[in-house]
């Protein structure tokens, strides 16, 4: 349907729309005329990304000046779902509007899921078909080849840079796979073909990394205008995935890795002397006149630029100390030496970056401008030196990413060297890690340099802690509820076991038998009254593992599989994946089953448990961050000093997050229903329980509260039974939840 | 919007266009009106009209108006005797209130159904185990259900339909083949492929039916919509009596096998009350009563049912004229509301026409549904129009209608 808010005339694809979708519009385009940055929540299941593509795309039909939508998606998986929603709409927009509907979208990934080169797709990692691309692409195998027909390279990649460089595309939606079967027909390789589309498209799809991660942001980045419209989806923990993209963890084996990289380029450099040594003086004049001036290089040797890196640093020349390779070289040398002396440390150390770089100048004599340049000095000798199999030379650049980032920032960092794993003090396993404690840093550039913002999730609360922690000031942040037709939520918060003994994970209680005896008659009461899924979430791998070793020595897990069957989550994917697929198929064929998962993992983040796949989700516990890590500790002290945030709000707040996402995996369509159990006592506390997202605090009634495992055994057995009921999907009556085209224009008017 | 004037309502519908989005949402959403607390202390909305409403809507999507119906059923009930169905929460034990369900269901089928055939299977242990055969004797199926009521082990549904689908491939093909799965347990054990029995039940033209007692379970609603049944689950006993019930008329037929055929049937004279004769069904000497074979004069004791000797139908013919009321319904009555209902004649329409009590009308002190006859134009109360459809069978209006002098005035 088309409707107008305000002078913009919106086309949504569907005949209906939710109220919830339209205010959520409504807000998007104030901030969108504000040309401000914006926070918005909205649960899962009510058509977030088809709202804010129709919104956003409408808005550039109407106002040509803006520049592309750029959304960002955290899995490939989710980034195929945005383009097919982005499909209907075209297909929409084209019936509506005819020539003028101006869509053309792509999904934008690595090399590894866009390549389909026969060899080099098949590389198992994203490192390994980038260099295996680039030993078939780069400009001097490319330059020999034209008169020594023996050297390979890409037929896709000539295929493009013949003729797709200049063709004209059509217009439409390419998912990946649209991309890949158009590159096999054509003859073209998708991946640049993709990069060079870019400048075409007004939406474009990617990974998050494109925009936050120095390592694989860059050029694709830069090439985007101001007036875009960034969006974050599923961005409720976007602080951490900031935070990891400017992190850095060095071990004994990266340090000799880049000892073996360092002699290898010495042999390079050598050789080079011998037969070219113009290049090596080429470069030399290169990086004289600054880094720049890379924006020459022909298209598959330029490297990912940093966009972390204040733009002076571009501007500025490389210093005379490592110009020349040999220098350079020996000036890694020297820090991998001082980085080696470091581990060798028999206890934990811990510093800020000023003192690392004192200690570092006097010791090794390396001064702070030196190491910001090492990232891209680094990979300016790879490529003189024709280097193409730039995964073997993944140690040494890691060193390089730490020597720029320690370079540039000076504070909200902070170095901690750990001589054994904390669990296993007996095992020497000396690390070296540069935790970046502060989530702004890496979004830093994407709020300045992109006119609008957009954060959006289904559980971002409280919504006014992520402007502090991100560092911004969003013109809009609202928290939206769902229109439900009846009431298929059903959040109970559990803190007393059958004995009316209280039930937690807190440290002084998780070992205690009682407790651990409560927690499995509730998951073997609830198993017994709940059909189909049962999805059990714990606090951390170590206490999931413990708690189900004493169940099964109390013989309460054989118990409760008499009832369901049982699998559990590893740290092994493949493995899990393989659990994963058991058990939806024993909920399909009516077995039951129960699926046993750790907060912050894998599944937690990414797998759906919706319909009969998780009728229940109980999240035994409060999943608080491991407070002992050093890593956190820093980071607390970090926040606490610099965005007055206080230690226990944010530790609240990270495990209510993760908890309300953990239990949010049971509801992903209004249709659907579920029950989730809080069971842990600290729930019932207001400062936990307020931190929910609105939309489970809605459906959470006071008789809901503080119940023990019986009271919460009869709600989920009444609550089953009232849901199996038949019900009228659009509504009873009036309590509309479904507005179409004449009722919204009644509302404008 | 909860309130009684959901739909008829265009004054306030006008009035609305004038007011802003926002006041509107309340002034549609009076909800609160409604609230009334329950038990477990949660507000629920309580609106007798509207439940009336809702249970009409269910029944009038169960009798729809000229549907074909199987007058002639073979019924298996699957009745689960698992360990779930030992559980407590339905009192004495779910067992317990199966077992009287069953019990009334069994006579309510032969009672509508007296052409038909019902047997028992029970799951326990993971097996399925036929209870009693086919067969046209209530009394039979109630005494061997309660003879065996225990429950231990596991459920499993593949077992019992393959258990049945063996069973009811036999019967002719005239009748409708049917089952009932009266199912406690919240999981199945199968040892094979359930989703393939599922399949085989669908190509026999087996209609599977499930009333559950706990939950909804996924497979017994693919059951269900493969087959064409239809799934409930309940939520009392009460409530469960009620959707076992519900199956006791029969089902609508489906179109691949609606076809028309005709059967032998015979209709037997009681016996001479002085005389002995030895009875079929059980064997015994017997003196007086039961009815005698028209076609081999043997006696046999109860009716409906098969003649043990020639394999004769045997019926009564209150029987069969029960079973017409399936494919001559009573029309649905219609409901009057809002304005309609007050078009000057409510006068005359104080009272409803089958039990005199006072009819509900806008601001009167009766609340609940106020219902028409499409036939005879007579008003009824909500409980009239229960028991008009569901026992009666005959419309109180339109029999005196037709018993005085205005027949002519129906033709037209
Ligand atoms: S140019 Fe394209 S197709 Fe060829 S190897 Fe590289 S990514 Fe693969
Ligand atoms: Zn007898
Ligand atoms: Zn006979
Ligand atoms: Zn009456
Ligand atoms: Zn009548």
């Amino acid at each position: 349907m088309k409707f107008k808010i305000d002078d913009l005339t919106v086309y949504f694809p569907y005949e209906f729309i939710y109220p919830e979708q339209y205010e959520y519009m409504l807000e998007l385009k104030r901030a969108l005329d504000a040309k401000g940055h914006c926070l918005l929540e909205m649960p899962t299941g009510t058509g977030k990304t088809i709202t804010l593509l129709s919104l956003i795309t409408s808005y550039q039909l109407k106002h040509q000046k803006m520049g592309k939508l750029i959304y960002c998606t955290r899995t490939v998986h989710e980034m195929e779902k945005v383009l097919d929603e982005l499909r209907t709409l075209q297909a929409y927009q084209e019936k509506e509007l005819g020539k003028e509907a101006k869509m053309m979208a792509l999904g934008l990934s690595s090399r590894k899921n866009l390549c389909i080169h026969p060899q080099v797709s098949g590389e198992g990692s994203r490192e390994s078909v980038d260099a295996g691309c680039r030993k078939l692409t780069a400009s001097w195998v490319r330059a020999i080849a034209v008169d020594n027909p023996n050297v390979e390279t890409c037929g896709f990649f000539e295929g493009y840079e013949r003729d797709g460089a200049n063709a004209l595309l059509p217009q439409g939606v390419y998912t990946l796979h649209d991309l890949r079967t158009f590159g096999r027909q054509k003859g073209w390789c998708p991946y640049f073909l993709a990069r060079h589309m870019i400048q075409f498209a007004n939406v474009v799809v990617y990974n998050y990394q494109y925009l936050l991660d120095p390592k694989v942001s860059g050029i694709i980045s830069r090439e985007m205008e101001k007036e875009c419209v960034v969006v974050f989806d599923e961005a409720h923990n976007i602080d951490n995935v900031c935070i990891e993209a400017l992190s850095v963890n060095i071990r004994q084996q990266t340090l000799d890795g880049a000892t073996r990289n360092l002699s290898k380029v010495t042999q390079l450099i050598e050789k080079f002397k011998t037969t070219d040594a113009n290049r090596l003086r080429e470069e030399y004049n290169r990086l004289v006149e600054g880094l720049a001036q890379r924006g020459n290089l022909p298209g598959t040797d330029t490297w990912l630029a940093n966009p972390a890196l204040p733009d002076d640093i571009l501007r500025e020349s490389v210093p005379g100390n490592i110009r020349r390779a040999e220098h350079f070289v020996s000036f890694l040398k020297r820090l991998v030496q001082y980085l080696k002396g470091r581990l060798q440390t028999e206890q934990v150390e811990s510093e800020g970056p000023v003192s690392f770089l004192n200690s570092l100048q006097s010791q090794a004599g390396i001064d702070q401008k030196t190491l910001k340049f090492c990232y891209d000095r680094l990979h300016s000798l790879l490529l003189t030196l024709e280097v193409t199999d730039t995964d073997e030379f993944m140690h040494i650049q890691c060193v390089c990413d730490f020597a720029t980032l320690v370079g540039t920032y000076t504070r909200g960092f902070s170095i901690i060297i750990e001589p054994y794993d904390e669990r296993m003090p007996n095992v020497p396993d000396p690390v070296l890690q540069l935790s970046c404690l502060d989530a702004s840093l890496a979004i830093k550039p994407v709020f300045e340099r992109f006119q609008s913002v957009v954060i959006t999730s289904g559980t971002l609360s409280p919504i006014d802690l992520y402007p502090r922690l991100l560092n911004f000031n969003p013109v809009i942040s609202r928290s939206f509820e769902m229109s439900l037709t009846r009431d298929c939520l059903c959040p109970m918060i559990l803190t007393r076991g059958s004995d009316q003994l209280p039930v937690s994970t807190k440290f002084d209680m998780r070992s205690d038998p009682g407790v651990v005896r409560n927690y499995g008659r509730l998951l073997l009461e609830m198993v017994g009254a709940v059909p189909d899924g049962v999805v059990c979430f714990f606090v951390s791998y170590s206490y999931m593992d413990g708690i189900v070793n004493s169940w099964n020595e109390m013989g309460i897990l054989q118990e409760v599989m008499q009832h369901k069957l049982v699998f559990i989550e590893t740290q092994d994917v493949v493995e899990t994946t393989l659990a994963l697929d058991n058990y939806r198929r024993a909920c399909d064929c009516g077995r039951g089953a129960v699926f046993f998962s750790v907060a912050r993992g894998k599944v937690a983040e990414g797998i759906d448990f919706d319909r009969h796949y998780g009728r229940l989700v109980i999240m035994f516990g409060v999943p608080f961050q491991f407070t002992l890590s050093r890593i956190l500790r820093a980071r607390l002290e970090y926040l606490r000093d610099t965005f007055q945030i206080n230690e226990n709000d944010f530790l609240t707040f990270d495990a209510v997050r993760q908890a309300a996402q953990c239990v949010g995996r049971v509801i992903r369509s209004k249709s659907d229903y579920g029950m989730m159990i809080f069971a842990d006592k600290r729930y019932n506390r207001h400062d936990k329980r307020s931190k929910l997202p609105a939309w489970i605090l809605s459906h959470l009634r006071d008789a809901h509260l503080n119940l023990s495992t019986d009271m919460s055994l009869y709600i989920a057995r009444e609550f089953l039974r009232r849901m199996a009921q038949p019900y009228d999907k659009t509504g009873a009556g009036a309590r509309m939840t479904l507005l179409c085209q004449a009722d919204l224009e009644k509302m404008n008017t | 919007m909860l309130s009684v004037e959901d739909d008829g309502d265009v004054e306030a519908e006008e009035a609305g266009r004038d007011m802003e989005a926002y006041e509107r949402a309340y002034a549609d959403d009076r909800s609160w009106e409604d609230l009334q607390e329950d038990e477990s202390g949660r507000l629920r909305v309580v609106d007798v009209a509207q439940q009336q409403r809702q249970h009409r809507k269910r029944v009038a999507a169960m009798a729809g108006a000229h549907i074909q119906r199987g007058i002639i059923r073979y019924l298996y009930l699957l009745v689960d005797l698992s360990r779930a169905a030992g559980e407590m929460d339905f009192r004495p034990s779910r067992m317990g209130v199966v077992a009287n369900c069953v019990e009334a269901f069994v006579r309510e089928f032969f009672d509508q159904n007296p052409l038909s055939h019902l047997g028992i299977i029970t799951l326990h242990n993971g097996v399925a185990q036929c209870l009693t055969d086919l067969s046209g004797s209530p009394e039979t199926h109630i005494r061997a259900l309660r003879a065996n009521l225990e429950c231990a082990g596991d459920a499993s549904i593949q077992n019992a339909i393959d258990l049945a689908r063996g069973l009811l491939c036999q019967i002719p093909t005239y009748a409708h083949r049917e089952t009932l799965l009266i199912f406690s347990a919240l999981s199945t054990c199968d040892p094979g492929d359930i989703l393939e029995a599922v399949r085989r039940c669908k190509d026999a033209n087996i209609r599977c039916s499930v009333v559950g007692l706990a939950a909804e379970i996924y497979i017994c609603k693919l059951l269900c919509e493969q087959t064409g049944g239809n799934y409930s689950v309940a939520t009392s006993e009460t409530h469960l009596k009620d959707l076992i019930m519900e199956h006791a008329p029969p089902p609508p037929v489906l179109a691949e096998s609606a076809v028309a055929s005709l059967v032998r049937m015979g209709f037997p004279q009681r016996g001479a009350e002085d005389a002995v004769a030895l009875c079929v069904c059980h064997g015994e000497v017997k003196m007086g009563g039961g009815y005698i074979c028209p076609c081999c004069k043997a006696r046999v004791c109860e009716l409906p049912t098969e003649c043990h000797i020639c394999g004769l139908m045997l019926v009564s013919s209150p029987h069969l004229a029960r079973s017409y009321h399936h494919l001559f319904p009573v029309p649905h009555f219609e409901e009057l509301e809002g304005t309609a209902m007050a078009n000057g004649r409510e006068s005359e329409f104080k009272l409803c026409y089958g039990c005199q009590q006072k009819l509900p009308f806008p601001g009167g002190e009766v609340s609940g549904v106020r219902l028409v006859c499409p036939r005879c134009r007579q008003h009824f109360c909500y409980d009239c129009d229960l028991y008009i459809h569901e026992s009666l069978h005959n419309c109180p209006g339109c029999e005196s209608i037709s018993s005085t002098s205005s027949l002519p005035d129906l033709q037209n």
